[in-house]
């Protein structure tokens, strides 16, 4: 029946097929990797933290300082406190997706729940990758208010930067998701950006990237900047024999790590807390 | 007048339903098939997020979109085709030819995901962006293909923006039900649907999705009752005569439904579903689960439109609207594949060209240009196989 027809699809995919290059074969490249050897200037991962979180992997070590935009999680440390079970509600774009044992919200379960010893840490994943932060916004909201997570991971911005969208209209959207999540007892971890060293050259890139500071910073959020961790690894890898102009393997490369970098994102701020309560320090303020 | 034009339509469908050739019903113009062109063209531009021509579509000034329209209509067709005066279909014919839809709905969708994700794949290349690959949930796709080919045979695996032929394939494998128990009592039939919606969101289920762990875009068990809307409300004694009929205070009903729904879409409203008592997906505007906000509103949106085609048709001008329009949704499958695998298209032109009202112009024109031409070339196919 739909022979003609679909033959014109062929024919335009085909227009889009025609004259693409040939395929890089080295996506496996980055796990060969040699483990880096652990740089003077590194800061270990966790000091205070059981040698289980130690493990996160000396291959993803960034600086606690890059990685993260500090703020307090006061609803999940609170239960954490109590040694009840955490829901979190992973959510947004690319790389979210997969319930594999090694993808990252498995494992980011895994490690969460060897360095909390005792609490039953749930996460449920509502990825979608590919996905601009206003079409997440609306599932993030009602998904929340159906499973009542403690805290909502969300990952977004590089596809907004590629879709072009609007400054404002992202700025906005997220703000104002963010601010309900708040308002019902949620906390909210942002993770930012993809990195590849050709993208990162993109104005619309930045522009984004440029929001996610200025909201979490306006916000008090805490903030995953990952492309300023692989940024940081990608960089540090180019040294350890990696082809600079191999892309697709930097690419790669910020999935294995991207469960370390939330895992000590979350775990360090809920030991600032504490640290911070025992030197009598005035307690967090509420997130909002 | 209204008559005559349904008469046409039920022609139109009773030709293709006899896969007779249906060169001189393909000449006449009907508003289902108009209003479905228009919907084909609304999702097109819908799956190109952030292009400029995004806010002109109806869902920006309403609470339901193209979708739920897509989805009536096709209930709306189904009826035609079952219930045709001339050549009812029965039994195991019945089955058989709604199975046999189902299986091609099926084969589409298949068809358009593969090159779907070849058209990201090269564009990856071609661009030198890896991150393409990440688009629309294909990720998984390229990272883990060996559960995720499964995946997507069996349907639990969807896209972002591929996921409305998978509740077209369920709904249509479930046709011969709808139309067995229509036949029984079409208030049976709404009584069921409206049982198993009611269900769903009571109870929040819905299929999971596989290897990504999540749930259905589209709920069947939810979006059943959009379908089965449609087709309740199709001929004979359908929407369309009834508010023709009744006129003026059912259209009324409809204008301040959908002024009601306009004036909620412009100053943002949206209930906030943590404020919300339980069973909170009733009070929602969830489109997964199709709350009831969004059913209302697509009912006032179909009691306004209903007939007014018939109207607009005395217009001379409005037959250079009306052709195309109908074209599309004539052939509404051959141009909603084309129409998925256009919007991908566009979201990868709008990443490569420069930033911008032109390159959003040219996507929208070369899209709708494209759709047109798949059209008219699986007419001239058919005529041709005459």
């Amino acid at each position: 029946m739909a022979h003609k027809s679909f033959a014109l699809i062929i024919c335009l995919c085909g227009l889009v097929l025609a004259g693409g290059p040939a395929a890089t074969q080295d996506g496996a490249l980055q796990q060969s990797l040699p483990p880096m050897a652990l740089d003077a200037q590194l800061v270990p991962i966790m000091p205070a933290l059981p040698s289980q979180a130690a493990a996160l992997g000396l291959q993803c070590s960034v600086p606690q300082s890059t990685v993260a935009r500090e703020a307090p999680l006061t609803i999940t440390a609170a239960r954490i406190e109590a040694g009840k079970r955490v829901r979190v509600l992973a959510i947004g774009s690319s790389s979210t997706w997969s319930n594999k044992p090694s993808a990252y919200p498995s494992r980011l379960e895994k490690m969460l729940e060897n360095v909390w010893k005792g609490v039953d840490v749930e996460i449920v994943n509502r990825g979608v990758s590919g996905e601009i932060a206003s079409g997440s916004a609306r599932r993030l909201i009602n998904e929340a208010a159906i499973l009542r997570p403690q805290l909502v991971l969300w990952q977004l911005g590089t596809n907004d930067a590629v879709a072009r969208v609007p400054i404002v209209d992202f700025e906005t959207t997220v703000r104002a998701t963010v601010r309900m999540l708040h308002k019902n007892g949620i906390d909210v971890v942002l993770v930012g950006l993809q990195y590849t060293p050709k993208y990162a050259r993109d104005d619309h890139w930045f522009a984004v990237r440029g929001s996610l500071d200025r909201i979490a910073s306006e916000e008090n959020l805490l903030y995953v900047r990952r492309d300023r961790a692989m940024e940081f690894l990608a960089q540090t890898r180019s040294v350890a024999d990696i082809s600079p102009d191999d892309e697709f393997s930097l690419t790669d490369l910020g999935f294995p790590c991207m469960a370390e970098h939330i895992a000590q994102a979350m775990v360090a701020n809920i030991f600032l807390r504490r640290n911070g309560d025992r030197r009598g320090a005035p307690a967090a303020p509420p997130t909002r | 007048m209204h008559d005559s034009d349904h008469n046409a339509a039920a022609a139109a469908n009773e030709t293709r339903l006899a896969a007779r050739p249906r060169l001189e019903a393909a000449r006449v113009l009907n508003q289902v098939d108009f209003w479905r062109g228009y919907a084909l063209i609304a999702i097109f531009i819908n799956h190109i997020p952030g292009i400029v021509y995004e806010q002109f579509t109806h869902r920006t000034f309403g609470l339901s979109d193209s979708a739920e329209l897509f989805v009536f209509l096709a209930g709306f067709s189904l009826r035609y085709l079952a219930d045709s005066k001339n050549e009812a279909l029965v039994g195991p014919r019945l089955f058989m030819r709604l199975e046999a839809r189902a299986f091609t709905l099926y084969s589409a969708q298949i068809l358009i995901v593969s090159l779907a994700l070849a058209m990201m794949a090269a564009a990856a290349l071609l661009l030198d962006t890896p991150l393409i690959l990440q688009w629309n949930n294909a990720a998984a796709f390229f990272e883990s293909p060996v559960p995720t080919q499964i995946g997507i045979a069996l349907l639990t695996h969807q896209m972002g923006y591929f996921d409305v032929l998978p509740l077209y394939i369920v709904l249509m494998a479930m046709a011969p039900l709808i139309v067995w128990i229509g036949r029984v009592s079409l208030g049976l039939l709404l009584a069921c649907s409206l049982a198993v919606w009611a269900g769903a969101l009571y109870s929040e289920f819905n299929l999971p999705t596989w290897p990504v762990e999540g749930v259905w875009f589209f709920n069947p068990f939810a979006w059943q009752l959009q379908f089965v809307l449609g087709f309740v409300l199709s001929r004979p004694r359908g929407l369309v005569e009834t508010v023709m009929r009744n006129g003026a205070w059912l259209r009324a009903l409809g204008a301040v439904i959908v002024a009601g729904g306009l004036w909620l879409a412009l100053i943002g409203w949206s209930p906030n579903p943590f404020e919300l008592p339980e069973p909170r997906l009733f009070f929602m505007n969830d489109k997964t689960f199709l709350a009831p906000l969004r059913i209302i509103h697509m009912l006032g949106l179909a009691m306004l439109i209903a007939g007014l085609f018939v109207v607009a048709m005395r217009w001379r001008g409005f037959i250079h609207l009306a052709r195309p329009l109908c074209l599309l949704g004539r052939n509404s499958l051959h141009v909603f594949c084309a129409g998925s695998l256009l919007s991908l298209a566009g979201q990868l032109a709008r990443f490569a060209l420069p930033t911008g009202l032109v390159t959003d112009t040219i996507v929208l024109l070369t899209g709708v240009a494209v759709m047109l031409a798949v059209a008219w070339g699986n007419e001239w196919r058919i005529n041709l196989s005459r």
